[in-house]
């Protein structure tokens, strides 16, 4: 028991390395069987998880989506679906050593083949679209060694393509033959503990149990298949509507919780309560740089000083999330740069003033700035799909603080997914909010590089040369030191020099559960949560 | 919105509760709606972050919402979009369902048919799925909100009118006009329409219950004026995460609906008795 227990807490240090989450008691003996059911708050827009951008999405793809390498706490890689990884001297050839024992849902096996397969494929832009100019551009050739050998050549160094290829969720290779492959779906197999079994829109997403599943990392809590028989996990997009399902016992776990309920739930008898900041760039509202207003880098200065965002996330979030300040999270433990904290300063006299000399001083009869008679008006645009964790109402705090400090016309268009789409590519936009997760300064490339050159996620629209370069110089080192230092460059001239963003707060997942349930945890080094393999529940009485 | 005739009308005008408070509470909702600064001092979309989610106290009678808000002003300042959405709508559904069915009722023949069976087409659809199927091709706001909720409820006043034109248009004294050789128009005017018509104002009174409640619901669901504007119904939507730990965000406005529904509707059935009273 000593030795079990043990292990157990070396586990949860090593799942919670910064800070300390309140962590599941795990005496009782874990149980094979039972079915869990988990409310969430995300919809997919695809199961497909090489296309999903949706990180909320992670916690139930996980379960039948697994990658060559895992993580752990401490940034380094252990074997997954790969048994060994070689990197040659100059840094430009990855092997990979594959397990020869794995096999897809569908019956397939896992070969060299298999894995070239899904890297080739990815950089073809008619099924990948702006993923493929991302850090799978930089990858010159894949090709199979042998059965389980898969060599990746790349043009030249770049440091964080071990994050990337190590990370890339390996679908069947039957998945690219059939027509749900951009959908995702039943048709398209993994590997993982679980198998998906039922996607039904606006209700639930469900799984049954792997039973030839064989290939955990190290990092998990045990090995073999899942403990649970099946899992589900049901769509209910309002956050009082979730905790009501659990308190009420409907669910055994919800993911996403406001503010306002964190305190039913800390400190419980009856439930538990866990929280685990995300990797990546936080939530962030990108101004572009190449429409409207916020072309001026006087309006984008103005903007950043005019929003008192302690205050907003203190009204929104009753203190329940992290302020973030830089172009990478907080717990990022390579390449975050501390001396980012406290630059923006709220500021209205100063936001005013900066306005003013802009040429904005005369105001429209409903109090909003003017300039040759047209508005100060910043049109955000939200895609309906990605509204989660109360961002509507930090929205519209954030509306009413431009108006009523600056005079600026913050308006707020929802729409859907087809649209943000368009907006997006065609750049007719004011202004869009977004938060992502990858690591190895991956988020900063997706933010910061210029749009054809893999800033997929380039809100800002930003194309400063000094960007580039840093970012190209970074990505050419395997130096941490060199990297750090270029990436707090950038850190300082994006957000306090050119102001081409506001950031609000660090993502962080909340998941609250009966203490019935055991297990729940969070992925090392990457902190989303982690797959439903190592969960079990105990006999309901 | 079906209408009871079953009961004598002095039955019912007992049964009609408080009619002066029903009265006395509109009279402060048309205050609200005409000059919402009489009543407060604030204004409804000054956020104050730092004031979030108060509980009602002396400086703010209904609380503040969760941007720091103060309900009461958003509730006061919402009666002018609750109030407006409701009168348009109805409005436009009388006016529209008053002509319609006084044309089905004179032209008679095909016209009729032609009239009855499209607004037996309109009515087969319940309300509310109707508005829902029009605006989603108009898309949302307060106009397209009006005109939807409006045409969704012509077939109400288009039958009552057409089967009263068809009683008057029979009956002597119109007969007698028309041997004297009254010109149709004059007829019309003078005679049909008004009688025809008499039980429009109240169907009107009574339908405009049904409006609010419906335009509370639709923008509730995202369909009526775009955030911040103070409407009752998005106010709910806005506060039911709230409602464990902050009632106040969506009990005050949802109040404030149900009591205006009941008092528009206790003084249109009042009226209703009263007209039924006389004319019996």
């Amino acid at each position: 028991m000593i030795t079990r227990r043990t292990l157990a807490g070396l586990a949860l240090a090593l799942a919670f390395p910064h800070g300390s989450p309140h962590a599941w008691a795990q005496t009782a003996q874990p149980r094979a069987g039972g079915k869990l059911v988990w409310a969430v708050e995300t919809e997919p827009t695809t199961l497909n998880p090489q296309l999903n951008g949706q990180d909320k999405t992670k916690l139930y793809l996980r379960n039948v989506y697994e990658s060559l390498l895992a993580r752990t706490a401490d940034g380094g890689y252990v074997p997954w679906l790969a048994t060994s990884h070689q990197v040659s001297g100059d840094g430009t050839a990855y092997t990979f050593t594959l397990r020869d024992d794995v096999t897809f849902s569908d019956g397939r096996r896992l070969d060299a083949d298999a894995v070239v397969l899904n890297f080739t494929r990815l950089k073809d832009p008619a099924y990948s679209g702006g993923i493929s100019v991302g850090p799978v551009a930089r990858l010159a050739q894949a090709r199979a060694l042998d059965a389980h050998t898969v060599e990746f050549k790349l043009d030249r160094l770049y440091a964080p393509f071990l994050d990337f290829a190590a990370s890339l969720e390996i679908l069947s290779p039957g998945a690219y033959g059939s027509p749900q492959l951009k959908s995702g779906g039943p048709d398209i197999a993994g590997t993982g503990p679980f198998i998906l079994v039922r996607y039904a829109r606006g209700q639930e997403i469900r799984f049954v149990r792997n039973p030839a599943y064989r290939w955990v990392p190290a990092t998990a809590g045990h090995q073999g298949p899942a403990y649970l028989e099946e899992v589900t996990y049901r769509f209910l997009p309002e956050s009082s509507v979730r905790t009501g399902a659990l308190t009420s016992g409907q669910v055994d776990v919800i993911e996403g919780v406001s503010g306002n309920d964190a305190g039913l739930f800390k400190g419980s008898t009856q439930f538990s309560y866990a929280t685990a900041l995300n990797t990546g760039t936080p939530y962030s509202l990108f101004w572009n740089t190449t429409y409207g207003p916020t072309q001026e880098p006087a309006v984008r200065r103005a903007l950043n000083a005019a929003i008192d965002v302690d205050a907003v996330l203190k009204a929104v979030y009753r203190g329940q999330r992290t302020r973030a300040w830089g172009i990478t999270s907080p717990i990022d433990p390579q390449f975050y740069d501390r001396s980012i904290e406290g630059s923006i300063a709220f500021d209205p006299q100063r936001a005013n003033r900066l306005l003013d000399e802009a040429g904005w001083a005369a105001r429209d009869a409903a109090g909003f700035r003017t300039k040759d008679g047209k508005r100060l008006s910043v049109e955000v645009v939200q895609a309906q799909a990605t509204v989660r964790d109360q961002r509507d109402v930090l929205l519209q705090a954030l509306q009413a603080q431009a108006r009523q400090n600056a005079g600026i016309d913050l308006t707020i268009a929802y729409v859907d997914t087809g649209t943000y789409a368009d907006r997006r590519a065609s750049g007719r936009f004011g202004a869009i909010a977004n938060s992502n997760t990858p690591t190895d300064a991956i988020d900063i490339e997706n933010h910061y590089l210029p749009l054809d050159r893999g800033g997929a996620l380039n809100y800002s629209r930003a194309a400063a040369p000094e960007l580039l370069a840093w970012l190209q110089e970074a990505a050419g080192t395997l130096d941490p030191k060199a990297r750090f230092d270029l990436y707090a460059r950038l850190q300082r001239f994006a957000i306090t020099d050119q102001a081409y963003a506001l950031p609000l707060y660090e993502p962080e997942d909340q998941v609250a559960a009966s203490t019935a349930v055991h297990g729940i945890g969070f992925r090392p080094f990457k902190q989303l949560p982690e797959s439903a393999h190592d969960i079990w529940i105990e006999p309901r009485t | 919105m079906s209408v009871t005739l079953a009961l004598p009308a002095r039955a019912r005008q007992r049964r009609t509760p408080f009619p002066h408070a029903a009265a006395l509470f509109l009279l402060v909702v048309a205050i609200g709606t005409a000059w919402p600064q009489v009543l407060t001092a604030y204004d409804p979309i000054a956020a104050d972050p730092l004031q979030a989610q108060l509980p009602p106290s002396a400086v703010h009678w209904f609380g503040t919402d969760q941007l720091g808000r103060d309900v009461f002003a958003r509730v006061v300042y919402g009666a002018r979009y609750s109030m407006l959405i409701g009168v348009s709508a109805v409005g436009i559904a009388a006016v529209s369902g008053t002509l319609l069915g006084l044309a089905a009722g004179l032209l008679r023949g095909l016209a009729d048919e032609t009239i009855s069976r499209v607004l037996d087409v309109v009515s087969s659809f319940p309300d509310l799925l109707l508005v829902l199927v029009l605006i989603s091709f108009t898309g949302p706001g307060t106009s397209n909100l009006i005109v939807a909720l409006g045409a969704a409820s012509i077939p109400r006043f288009a039958r009552v009118v057409r089967a009263q034109t068809f009683v008057v248009a029979g009956s002597g004294f119109v007969e007698q006009a028309r041997t004297f050789g009254l010109h149709r128009a004059t007829l019309v005017t003078r005679h049909i329409l008004p009688h025809a018509a008499a039980r429009v104002p109240i169907l009107a009174t009574i339908g405009l219950g049904s409006a609010i409640i419906s335009a509370a619901g639709l923008s509730f669901l995202g369909m009526g004026p775009p955030r911040p504007t103070p409407e009752w119904g998005s106010m709910l939507a806005e506060g039911r995460n709230y409602l464990r730990v902050a009632w106040w965000i969506s009990v005050w406005p949802g109040l404030v609906i149900t009591l205006t529904v009941l008092s528009v509707n206790a003084l249109g059935r009042r009226w209703q008795a009263a007209f039924d009273g006389r004319q019996a």
